[in-house]
């Protein structure tokens, strides 16, 4: 399974709801699947991807958020496992995307790729639903599940490394407004910030 | 019974009245009066444990980014776990946060490893663009949260507010041959 494959079927199953993407690849595909205002593409923060899909999550009870994040990324953050089982929000989907390698920095292997287990990861640090999928109709089964069910959900992919051609658009601003507008959030424009 | 530092009050009171809802934190002792006071006077307000700062800040960036006014509140020695957080995504998304930081290093310290980034958290803020103040009297403590506060929300800029441990930690009673306890 090629992660933009993937991507692209995610983005046709889940409507306008919320992704957030982990820097990099995952951003790139995610832009190269279908460039939509509810997309939010972060350009930093490695590792923090889960972490602002929790905080959603968290202010936006009634929407389901996912989050694409990568193997290396999470890696960095496994915190982050701990306090999303802590929290538990219902409405949350982790799908990381494990290639066993950086990718955005030139194929290095992570520790997946020598037996460090996500899925079973985020299963011991609380997250309610969880699973390591292969191959596009496991993902999209999965996907589907996770749209119906209570998480919060870890979806361990399995995906194999492809090149982006694209990059999503650049200016920071632009994304965080355009995203807090299609989630109904909008930042005013003209009277510096909500009061 | 507790009685409740009057600074500490006065923080929950201010990010209270700038509208701040949620709390995202790492703990030290001086904030452990917040934290209860929160839980005890404050209902409305969550309080989130992160398993590190720079986790909290990217809680917090979701927050804001669902519509909420989040604050985060460290120990100093936390911000150096914050950077890459605060650096590339609050700042340049300007997404804005109440920051709350419990001093160490500062003047009561007993500890020589809170010194070096003690005495670099203002240098540190003001190099990544992110200003602060520091709180000059307890009684002081609501204004200055809230004002700190709702300038981070009006900018759509991550404002910090400094607790030193002038006010924070009551001075210690000398007691010949004990060492001081851990904060």
């Amino acid at each position: 399974m090629h992660r933009l494959d993937a991507t692209r079927q995610l983005i046709a199953s889940i409507g306008d709801e919320p992704v957030v993407a982990s820097l990099g690849h995952p951003a790139y595909d995610l832009y190269a699947a279908g460039d939509r205002p509810s997309n939010f593409y972060t350009w930093g923060s490695m590792g923090l991807a889960s972490s602002i899909g929790l905080g959603l999550a968290m202010a936006q009870p009634d929407r389901r958020v996912f989050v694409l994040d990568g193997d290396g990324s999470l890696l960095m953050n496994l915190g982050s496992l701990a306090t999303i089982g802590w929290v538990r929000p219902p409405n949350l989907v982790v799908i990381v995307w494990d290639n066993e390698e950086y990718g955005t920095t030139g194929g290095q292997q992570t520790a997946t790729a020598h037996g460090a287990d996500l899925e079973a990861a985020a299963r011991a640090m609380g997250a309610a639903r969880t699973a390591t999928v292969r191959g596009e109709q496991a993902f999209c089964d999965a996907i589907a599940t996770a749209r119906l069910e209570p998480g919060p959900w870890v979806i361990v992919a399995k995906v194999s490394e492809s090149a982006p051609a694209v990059k999503p658009p650049l200016d920071c601003v632009f994304i965080k407004q355009r995203f807090m507008a299609a989630i109904g959030q909008p930042e005013d424009a003209t009277r510096g910030g909500r009061t | 019974m507790t009685v409740a530092p009057v600074w500490a009050a006065g923080v929950c009171a201010g990010l209270h009245a700038a509208g701040s809802r949620h709390v995202v934190y790492v703990p030290d002792n001086p904030l452990s009066h917040v934290l209860r006071i929160l839980r005890e006077d404050f209902p409305d307000v969550r309080t989130t444990l992160a398993t590190r700062e720079e986790e909290a800040f990217g809680i917090a960036a979701g927050l804001y980014l669902g519509g909420a006014k989040p604050t985060v509140m460290l120990q100093s020695s936390g911000l150096g776990n914050s950077l890459n957080a605060l650096t590339s995504l609050l700042v340049p998304y300007k997404i804005p946060v109440l920051i709350v930081i419990s001093m160490r290093g500062d003047a009561g310290e007993w500890n020589d490893a809170q010194v070096p980034m003690g005495r670099a958290v203002r240098p540190i803020c003001d190099a990544i663009g992110i200003p602060h103040m520091t709180l000059d009297a307890g009684d002081a403590a609501e204004r200055t949260i809230r004002l700190v506060a709702q300038t981070a929300f009006a900018t759509r800029t991550p404002g910090a507010c400094l607790l030193p441990r002038r006010i924070t930690v009551p001075a210690p009673r000398a007691v010949e041959g004990r060492s001081p306890s851990d904060q």
